[in-house]
């Protein structure tokens, strides 16, 4: 088995809403794959499909080599699910809760719950219905990855964690990568999946439009290029820096004997830095790739980000 | 890990304080209405007072039997304060267990893990059963404890039978609401559906009691099916018993299907 998801044409319709439209992706054994899109784009509901909490309208969905409608409790065993928003309630407390939902899920090992708490800092004796939203995801975590699913499906895990944490929760998914889990995870923001995530699928409006890898997405993204020269007119230096191909919005401004440029650039880097050669440099700023930039760009203008 | 009925457990076990209170309010009115009998049901003053009241009224109120001891159990305990303790009790317990989990959200991790959706609301559905025979019981235990102090003379098979029925009376309200939570994924459609039940069912017997024009209205009332023979007096009618015991048992089953054909807190 190579693929832990795949979807072919998922589509779901709430009465007449539809809302997904028709949205394919494959997710590998052992990856991790991160989906972005704006609130309301369907991350949501692809992954309660794949729970079978949510019955597609049409279309193919394979979990684990398995269509979840036909699983069964055996395959909702081998998963993992962080729910996108969380409640519990009632007075009890963390362990009492965590005993529950291991009693309904996979084997857990001794010891782990209390090892999983431990790492994110959460008291598990206090009652579920006082703990803050930060403690109540960290709860959902834990009862996520409690019994080493081979799946985990995580709807926006990091909402609520404050940066340590999520430091420590970035590090409890790469330890289950290293053992071969592999993970499907959402966020309305990129910087969080980039960090951790192989492939990035970015859904809007019920749509996939674009599925890039990480290191893809950062080819495809925009750098902010800022420079100052001597010894050249803003002409030239304007002709020069267009003539290179991936630069654009070049603004060039005289300044005491010299210019001063900015400009973005799209793709490769060796044919300015070229270009640069021939430049009396005072000072050049070339930016970390804007991938936030770039996949705001895809989310307003899907047709040019799919071109 | 498999422990046996782990959703029943957690359904059951995790209510305790909300079973303790309605038993403690069931025995406070059991304590309070019973011992009262030897002064006021068996009293020729009382009875002179209930024969001045409007006839539709004692009627209405089942008061029209008040004066020997199982009538007055029937009428004031099981027929009306018990029963609305019970009614509620039930109903909110139907509402909560599918419906209003839905509705808070949780009930969409629950379905995340290893179990089935028939096998949640069963599980539930056993756990509502469960603590309404408990409750059902204690009321058995307390009035059989009173029955010589208050002078009832009560007979154990005929109250025996009243149980079974008081039971399965608030049970169909219960499991109506379980019912309509399932199918709506509502907790206020569960508790509208579960007190339509419990109120109509005594509306539809106080009213049809009143005059032979409007006696049909007392086959729909479930009410009537339990109490129109007085069961602590006259022992239990039967095959009421198996009506209201087996509606409610197919309204969880309905209920189960409902929710295995259904999206989940969309």
């Amino acid at each position: 088995m190579t693929h832990a998801i795949s979807t072919r044409s998922l589509t779901k319709k709430f009465g007449r809403r539809e809302v997904l439209h028709g949205v394919d992706f494959t997710v590998e054994a052992g990856s991790v794959f991160g989906v972005i899109g704006p609130n309301g784009a369907g991350k949501t509901t692809t992954m309660r499909c794949l729970l079978d909490i949510i019955r597609p309208t049409s279309g193919e969905v394979r979990v684990l080599g398995k269509d979840p409608r036909e699983g069964g409790t055996e395959l909702r065993r081998r998963i993992g699910y962080l729910p996108g928003e969380l409640f519990l309630e009632g007075r009890v407390t963390g362990r009492k809760l965590l005993a529950h939902y291991q009693a309904i899920s996979g084997p857990v090992a001794p010891g782990r719950i209390d090892a999983l708490a431990e790492r994110l800092g959460l008291d598990l004796d206090s009652h579920t219905r006082k703990l803050s939203k930060g403690n109540k995801q960290k709860l959902g975590l834990v009862q996520a990855f409690m019994h080493d699913p081979e799946l985990l499906v995580l709807d926006e895990p990091t909402s609520g964690l404050d940066p340590l944490v999520q430091q420590e929760f970035h590090a409890m998914m790469r330890e289950a990568q290293h053992k071969g889990q592999t993970i499907f995870l959402s966020s309305h923001v990129l910087s969080e999946v980039q960090q951790t995530a192989d492939t990035v699928a970015i859904l809007r409006d019920g749509r996939i439009i674009a599925v890039e890898s990480v290191s893809g997405l950062r080819e495809g993204a925009v750098r902010h290029v800022r420079l100052s020269a001597t010894g050249i007119t803003a002409h030239d230096a304007g002709a020069l820096l267009g003539a290179v191909p991936g630069v654009g919005h070049v603004e060039v401004l005289e300044s005491g004997s010299g210019v001063t440029l900015t400009a973005t650039l799209e793709g490769e880097i060796q044919p300015l830095v070229q270009a640069l050669a021939s430049l009396q440099l005072t000072d050049l700023v070339l930016e970390e790739p804007d991938l936030e930039e770039s996949v705001l760009k895809m989310y307003s203008n899907p047709q040019e980000a799919a071109k | 890990m498999s422990t046996t009925l782990p959703l029943f457990r957690r359904a059951f076990f995790d209510t305790w304080r909300s079973t303790l209170g309605w038993a403690a309010g069931l025995a406070a009115a059991t304590f309070l209405y019973l011992p009262l009998y030897p002064s006021i049901g068996g009293s020729a003053q009382m009875q002179d007072m209930i024969d001045a009241l409007p006839a539709e009224m004692t009627k209405a109120l089942n008061y029209d039997q008040i004066a020997t001891g199982p009538g007055y159990t029937q009428a004031t305990l099981y027929g009306l304060i018990g029963f609305l303790l019970m009614t509620i009790a039930s109903v909110g317990w139907g509402a909560a267990a599918v419906g209003g989990d839905e509705e808070s959200g949780q009930l969409e991790l629950t379905l995340a893990h290893g179990v089935t959706r028939v096998q949640v609301v069963l599980e539930r559905a056993l756990s509502l059963f469960l603590r309404v025979v408990l409750l059902a019981a204690l009321v058995f235990v307390l009035v059989r404890l009173l029955n010589d102090s208050a002078q009832l003379a009560i007979r154990p098979e005929n109250l025996f039978g009243a149980a079974v029925l008081f039971a399965g009376l608030a049970l169909l309200s219960g499991t109506a609401a379980l019912c309509a939570g399932a199918v709506s994924g509502r907790r206020t459609y569960g508790l509208a559906a579960g007190a339509a039940v419990g109120v109509l069912g005594y509306v539809f017997n106080a009213v049809g009691r009143q005059s032979e024009d409007v006696e049909w209205l007392l086959n729909l009332s479930p009410y009537h099916w339990a109490y129109g023979n007085s069961p602590v007096a006259n022992g239990a009618d039967w095959g009421a018993a198996g009506w209201l015991w087996g509606i409610s048992a197919a309204l969880v089953a309905l209920a189960a299907l409902a929710v295995n054909r259904r999206d989940v807190g969309a």
